[in-house]
């Protein structure tokens, strides 16, 4: 979700105008840049240094998690990126139509109300929305009740408590991002291109394979990279979904700072995630230039 | 050309299309229209099918001191969250367009950053350093750490009515004698206040919302009020819950009102 800015003629003098934007910079030094910086040296302590004395420089928080004597780091590492993937993976596989439908709706109207209801669930909050699965999904919730009252199921199956459920509603959460991101690549391909596809012959199907689906290649990419860091830093919907019987680094920091009470630890932790998001959006950037290189859009 | 598709008796591929989207529509609202439910029904646990319609639970909700504490904390913060992102995201957006910055594409891409990093590790990065300095969990540091996550999206929505300003516009009523205080006051700041409050007014639901830069902020007697409600829901999932939930559904209902009568949606979406 970038801005698109048009370069104005490049002006060597700054104007005075430009001091505006001291109170965002001041901002965003001390409440974003600066406390990251924090957290990435106070992983690097055993204590807190400034009201502990005996606090020292330590590797150990990275160790223990390197090590993982426990036998829980990993898992929930490996848990957090599972989770991640198939909520990115499904969120395009069902938002693509929806985004697709939506480009290439004629009527205003249909346009403004399909917009409606994809935003209107972005705008209510994600513990109401994980709130609303659990009525779904529990074992006397709305599904298993019903197939129960038709007899098709004798007991409840296991739809929550595990990483179905967890799925399930972090699809339901982020795929309005994948369906806003996909909407604007896609509404920016000309229909003609897939028109003129077809009228040389290519059946429906592999017009939209052969033209429309790679030249909205930048929107995939740049919707599947918004919802995957999404969804591997929820922490919501996990524990609430998935109960005690899914793990994800996310819960694992709040337990960290919550009940362990070890904030430097949680800091190592964070230090680990945000690592893991930022190599995946160079990675995916890199792929996104190459992809759109190829094909002359960049 | 496509006329001559439409004469086909029955599309199927077209009707396939429509249905999965139709699903996807029902998948995308069902849920919320399932909180509904679960608020007017008078049985005290989840369960379905509704047997009658109360507002009980809504009575509860309302009269429960930690849920309207929670309501009003979060309605103050968000409150704040939206004056001073507006303030402070709008003269951003003024600076980065107008006020030939070095660096400004580095400098457009460090502020829009909270919206790219995890949420959860923003909150935990302001916790360290508050619990670093010793200053415990102050509302201020609460309502700034919000401010943080919503002046993007004040920048996101100003910037893109500052790209489609006409500056032909401001020298026309400089030309016909208005000193520059006027013009701004009374050219720039007009047209461009339906992107700053269209972004203020997400800056609101965001923060109304924010739960993960919330968690590791609140004080345990003082929480916003989707922490409330998921330290509620991890013990209980009862009706007060889905009328909670409604309240903020409708708030947020009122948004979506009030973003459409300010600038359009569509407008918003484009950006």
């Amino acid at each position: 979700m970038a801005v698109a800015i048009v370069q104005r003629q490049p002006i060597s003098r700054v104007a005075p105008i430009a001091w505006l934007i001291a109170p965002a910079l001041l901002l965003f030094v001390l409440f974003f840049a600066l406390p990251f910086g924090v957290m990435a040296v106070m992983s690097f302590f055993s204590g807190n240094p400034v009201s502990n004395p005996n606090a020292v420089l330590t590797t150990r928080h990275y160790e223990r998690f390197i090590y993982d004597s426990a036998g829980i780091y990993h898992d929930a590492l490996w848990a957090t990126l599972r989770i991640g993937l198939i909520t990115t993976v499904i969120s395009l596989l069902i938002g693509y139509p929806l985004a697709h439908w939506m480009a290439r709706m004629q009527s205003r109207l249909g346009h403004a109300l399909v917009l409606m209801a994809v935003i209107a669930p972005m705008l209510t909050g994600i513990v109401v929305r994980t709130f609303a699965w659990m009525t779904i999904l529990q074992d006397k919730g709305v599904i298993n009740t019903m197939l129960m009252q038709w007899g098709l199921i004798e007991k409840p199956l296991p739809l929550m408590y595990n990483e179905f459920g967890t799925v399930v509603a972090l699809v339901h959460i982020y795929v309005p991002f994948m369906v806003l991101t996909l909407t604007g690549v896609i509404g920016r391909i000309d229909e003609r291109l897939e028109q003129a596809a077809r009228s040389l012959g290519a059946g429906r199907l592999r017009a939209f394979v052969e033209v429309t689906l790679p030249l909205s290649l930048p929107g995939i990419l740049a919707g599947s990279l918004l919802v995957f860091a999404l969804s591997i830093s929820a922490y919501v919907t996990p524990s609430l979904m998935g109960g005690t019987n899914v793990l994800t680094l996310p819960m694992l920091i709040a337990q960290q700072v919550g009940t362990s009470f070890n904030p430097n630890f949680a800091g190592a932790l964070g230090i680990i995630l945000l690592l893991v998001s930022l190599v995946i959006v160079v990675a995916y950037n890199k792929i996104l230039t190459r992809l759109s290189g190829e094909q002359g859009l960049a | 050309m496509s006329a001559a598709l439409n004469k086909r008796p029955f599309d199927g591929g077209r009707a396939a299309y429509l249905a999965l989207n139709g699903a996807l529509l029902v998948f995308l609202l069902a849920p919320i229209a399932i909180v509904v439910v679960f608020a007017l029904n008078p049985v005290p646990y989840i369960s379905f099918p509704p047997i009658g319609v109360t507002l009980r639970w809504f009575e509860k909700f309302f009269a429960g001191s930690d849920f309207m504490n929670a309501l009003w904390l979060s309605l103050w913060t968000a409150s704040c969250v939206l004056v001073l992102s507006i303030l402070i995201g709008g003269a951003c957006a003024l600076a980065l367009d107008r006020g030939n910055l070095p660096g400004r594409a580095v400098a457009t891409s460090f502020f829009m950053s909270p919206l790219m990093l995890p949420a959860i590790l923003t909150g935990l990065a302001l916790f360290q350093s508050y619990l670093l300095i010793g200053i415990g969990r102050p509302v201020w540091g609460l309502i700034l750490a919000h401010t943080l996550i919503a002046v993007p999206y004040v920048l996101r929505t100003t910037l893109a009515v500052l790209h489609n300003f006409d500056r032909r516009i401001e020298e026309a009523a400089a030309v016909l004698g208005a000193n520059p205080t006027r013009v701004f006051s009374e050219v720039t700041l007009p047209l461009i206040r339906p992107g700053v409050f269209a972004g203020g007014v997400f800056a609101f639901i965001v923060s109304f919302d924010q739960f993960p830069v919330s968690l590791f902020l609140v004080q345990p007697k003082a929480e916003t009020l989707p922490v409330v409600l998921f330290n509620y829901m991890k013990f209980d999932l009862d009706g007060a819950i889905a009328a909670a939930s409604m309240v903020s559904i409708l708030l947020a209902l009122s948004v979506v009102l009030a973003l459409e009568r300010l600038i359009g949606l569509k407008a918003y979406v484009k950006l």
